[in-house]
């Protein structure tokens, strides 16, 4: 803990809380089973929303190709059981890519992901998986949902007469856990010569905020907008990370990429994103935090032991109490494993922290994270022995070691 | 885990897929023939020609300096055009490709696994398509052209490319 008195700094270390110390991670429970020759997982969805825990269950969403094609797979347990019943299959077309989830009410979730060229969104409750939706018309991908009160948003892109949009649906869930497309607009009406990225998409109290990899400066910039109506009209589009630019003669300014985003408390959001600020070093975990209209400065979230080291696949979770959380993976031991570093007491990203059941042997890589309600951190990571070879999928509940 | 400091994937036999909604926007340079990396790795086997694949970033700035002070060079533009077939990865991509053992993955994933950190990364390939050697950071006219000469002279059959390049 630092305390500051008009620039007196006393530090009181033994009271600083770091990320290993908010949890306590249970053993891991194997998702996908053994790993099979030839099957490869994968968890690589905008914003990287794999991972979702409703009120007493944890459901996970992936692609992996066991059936030759890419095929999305979903599979759901209550906090009490001590392992996943069998994956069921979500997609049906020849191949499906990119996969979300997030939390209903009631142990239900929605899922989201793309299904040859377009955007499909489904319902998974006790009763299975309901009828799926198309949301998107045209060519699209990267699909990002969130919900609030079981009020849901999607976020994709979408291409069309050449031009890229980022798209922004409303939809609503029927008794029959259904969904209905209520509305689906672009948050630039005019659209985009240049491609847009992987937009993530998260819901507040206050609104919606969409944040995206964007190239029409001539190097990718994460751009956000924020709606307050329900997705009916967006703000104009804001830059989100920092750049230095214009440094030489050539340099339209620094890598930024894969933004993921998570809501917290009332009206808070946190954003987190892989970023080349720090030059020949690679990727460093770069954060903000704001309401979603605004962003407070960048952060940096790892910590100086990782400062040689690149990083990536950043994961963000949030709860309503507060929390916030990032994860990633990087290799700095050699191999890669997932870290993990939330706000100490005094409001700094803790030291890093990698929790046992993701570290060691082998490449445990991609994390995807949740938070529910009683501050237990729920993480799930790809697992492979050798980089090329057949992977699994790892869950691990964190219990909180922090007072209700 | 420890890894080699070289190529970690079997780069030789990657086949694309054309997946993706995005085209090569991202910026190879002008006047040369780079191909995504399947298309580029079956010509490469199949005309039997060494590869250049080039890991690149939209609006890095290496990358377009590069371009603007190397690769506009005559020399350059006829040799690799030529003698070479020619891939390019964007680092940031969503693009996907699929691997040799089935799995398909992004650009942006293809170039983390392989441990690319920077850009611009080269890696040069043998008609055998076999990895030779990586070259990161801004390369000049010279050594590009020495590159070549190395592989296309079959040089790296007899000497390491340093001792070539001392020779020259």
């Amino acid at each position: 803990m630092i305390l500051r008195f008009g620039g007196l700094c006393l530090a009181l270390a033994s009271f600083q809380v770091q990320a290993s110390e908010l949890w306590t991670f249970e053993n891991r429970i194997s998702v996908s089973g053994s790993p099979v020759d030839a099957v490869y997982h994968h968890l690589d969805g905008a914003g990287r929303k794999h991972i979702a825990a409703s009120t007493d269950s944890v459901a996970v969403i992936w692609e992996d190709n066991r059936s030759q094609a890419p095929q999305i797979y979903v599979t759901q347990k209550s906090y009490a059981q001590e392992s996943f019943p069998a994956a069921l299959p979500v997609s049906s077309g020849s191949e499906a890519y990119e996969p979300a989830i997030d939390a209903l009410s009631d142990n239900r979730f929605v899922l989201a992901f793309e299904q040859d060229g377009a955007i499909f969104a489904r319902v998974l409750s006790a009763e299975g998986l309901a009828e799926p939706a198309r949301l998107s018309q045209t060519a699209a991908s990267h699909v990002s949902i969130a919900s609030l009160d079981d009020r849901v948003f999607a976020s994709w892109r979408e291409r069309d007469k050449g031009r890229w949009f980022v798209k922004v649906a409303a939809l609503s869930i029927t008794d029959d856990n259904r969904i209905l497309l209520e509305s689906s607009r672009p948050i630039e009406v005019e659209g985009l010569e240049t491609p847009v990225l992987f937009p993530a998409i998260a819901v507040n109290e206050a609104g919606l905020c969409v944040a995206w990899e964007d190239r029409r400066a001539g190097h990718t910039r994460l751009l956000f907008s924020h709606s307050a109506d329900a997705a009916r009209s967006f703000g104009e589009p804001q830059s989100l990370n920092e750049f230095l630019s214009n440094r030489t003669e050539y340099d339209r300014g620094n890598g930024v990429t894969r933004v993921s985003l998570a809501s917290f408390g009332a009206d808070e959001i946190l954003a987190a994103w892989m970023d080349k600020r720090r030059g020949g070093l690679g990727y460093g975990i770069f954060a903000a935090l704001g309401d979603g209209e605004s962003f407070g400065p960048n952060e940096k979230v790892h910590g100086e032991e990782g400062d040689a080291q690149p990083h990536y696949n950043p994961a963000t979770a949030g709860s309503r109490t507060g929390d916030f959380v990032v994860a990633w993976d990087d290799f700095r031991r050699g191999d890669s494993d997932i870290w993990v570093s939330s706000y100490n007491e005094d409001l700094e990203w803790s030291h890093d922290y990698a929790p046992a059941v993701a570290s060691g042997d082998g490449e445990q890589s991609h994390p995807a994270i949740a938070l529910d309600e009683q501050r237990n951190l729920h993480l799930l990571w790809i697992e492979r022995n050798q980089l090329d070879g057949p992977s699994r999928l790892w869950y691990s509940l964190g219990r909180t070691r922090q007072q209700p | 885990m420890q890894h080699s400091s070289l190529v970690r994937l079997p780069l030789a036999i990657v086949f694309l897929l054309a997946l993706s909604l995005d085209t090569l926007s991202a910026g190879p340079p002008e006047n040369y023939r780079f191909l995504s990396l399947t298309e580029a790795a079956q010509l490469a086997s199949s005309e039997n020609k060494p590869m250049l694949l080039y890991f690149g970033r939209y609006g890095c700035s290496t990358c377009r300096k590069m371009h603007a002070e190397v690769f506009s060079d005559e020399s350059l533009v006829e040799k690799y055009n030529s003698d070479f077939v020619l891939a390019y990865v964007d680092t940031e991509s969503g693009n996907r490709i699929k691997l040799a053992n089935g799995e398909r993955i992004t650009e942006m994933q293809f170039a983390t696994r392989s441990r690319i950190i920077g850009t611009p990364t080269f890696i040069f390939f043998s008609p055998e398509q076999k990895p030779l050697f990586k070259k990161a950071g801004f390369q000049s006219v010279a050594q590009m052209n020495l590159y070549g000469d190395y592989i296309l002279g079959e040089h790296y059959k007899s000497m390491p490319l340093q001792a070539f390049m001392a020779s020259q």
